[in-house]
């Protein structure tokens, strides 16, 4: 009963906390971070040129049927063509309007054609010399890459899976065929 | 709460807690911005780059860097550009004269590094990273790559900005 009687006479004055030492960290963080802040996020689009390899030929006695994906690209239009390195050929040509509605069909035909041969990664792309670096990034964004939402089938060949790749590639490897000496 | 008494006697009280507001907000938007790219890059001055969906980031490799006016290796300008093309002096077959002798060098040390082991998570070493205006014409860039291709650099890593809705 002492002892209660005891505490109970303890007062209590204000409690403050001390906010200093937090504000001091708060601002160093805040001043750290400000100066490392990457406001622009740089990306990369990856294309080859045609090179010459001392890679073994191909068996000309046998010749592998394979299907070239082109893409040509100028001012004013998108042709998608396609077709087999052996007879029969079967070539298919289909040219869009180089504006975004056109470039949204082209996609939707590159879709269609890898959905039909999904072993097929290879495109070759063809441009006109007075195209736009920002012209032809749009053009790479439809054929590089798969919109939200869109799939595409497993390669036959399962070796042909790319592990660990973050963004969905409609077409990864695109060529830039006009590069050649 | 943070208190200053005056002269008077009058204790004046700061009240610290919607800076510490502000400050809060300020920090998590920072942290939730804060780039985790294992290469930070600076764009040139006086150049824009295209919007692209790529996610890709940017890793260690040579950067050749096309302005309005000129063309770099890293920080080495090798050819002045006019009219969006280089000048005529530098030009030969089509490729750039000056640009091949520094890509020469870079490849001279890639076939020294490709003698030390694989490093199969470094970055592709016959790749060069293209830093170009948007308003450039594919001719500039065509020129460029020809002139990497007989340096024996087939790959390209273009640079572009991405898009916040990618």
């Amino acid at each position: 009963m002492k002892r209660k009687r005891k505490r109970s006479s303890i007062e209590v004055g204000a409690v403050e906390l001390n906010v200093m030492p937090f504000i001091d960290v708060f601002s160093l963080l805040t001043t750290f971070l400000l100066f490392s802040a990457v406001f622009i996020q740089i990306g990369v689009l990856e294309v080859q040129i045609p090179f010459l390899s001392n890679a073994k030929p191909p068996d000309f006695q046998k010749p592998e049927r394979v299907l070239e994906v082109k893409a040509d690209v100028s001012k004013e239009f998108i042709e998608i063509s396609s077709s087999w390195t052996v007879a029969p050929i079967d070539e298919k040509k289909k040219q869009f309007p180089r504006n975004k509605a056109g470039i949204a069909e082209a996609h939707r035909e590159l879709l269609s054609i890898r959905t039909a041969h999904p072993d097929i990664d290879k495109l070759t792309m063809y441009s006109e010399d007075d195209i736009t670096y920002k012209e032809l990034a749009e053009v790479l964004d439809a054929i590089k890459f798969l919109a939200p939402g869109e799939t595409l089938p497993p390669p036959k060949d399962p070796s042909a899976m790319k592990n660990g790749e973050s963004q969905p590639s409609l077409f990864p490897k695109v060529i830039m065929g006009s590069v050649m000496l | 709460m943070a208190s200053v008494s005056s002269e008077s006697g009058e204790t004046l009280s700061l009240n610290i807690m919607p800076m510490l507001d502000v400050f809060s907000i300020l920090i998590l938007f920072l942290l939730m911005s804060f780039s985790t790219d294992p290469v930070s890059h600076d764009i040139t001055a006086g150049l824009e780059l295209p919007e692209s969906i790529s996610i890709r980031s940017l890793d260690e490799n040579p950067l050749i860097t096309i302005t309005k006016k000129d063309i770099r290796v890293g920080d080495l300008i090798v050819t002045g550009l006019e009219n969006g093309d280089v000048i005529e002096s530098n030009r030969t077959q089509g490729a750039i004269a000056p640009l091949f002798k520094e890509l020469e060098k870079l490849a001279e040390a890639n076939r020294v590094r490709k003698d030390l082991p694989v490093d199969l998570e470094g970055p592709q070493k016959d790749a060069l990273t293209v830093e170009m205006d948007q308003s450039l014409s594919f001719k500039l860039l065509k020129r460029v790559m020809l002139t990497a291709q007989q340096a024996e650099f087939v790959a390209f890593k273009l640079m572009v900005n991405k898009a916040n809705d990618g």
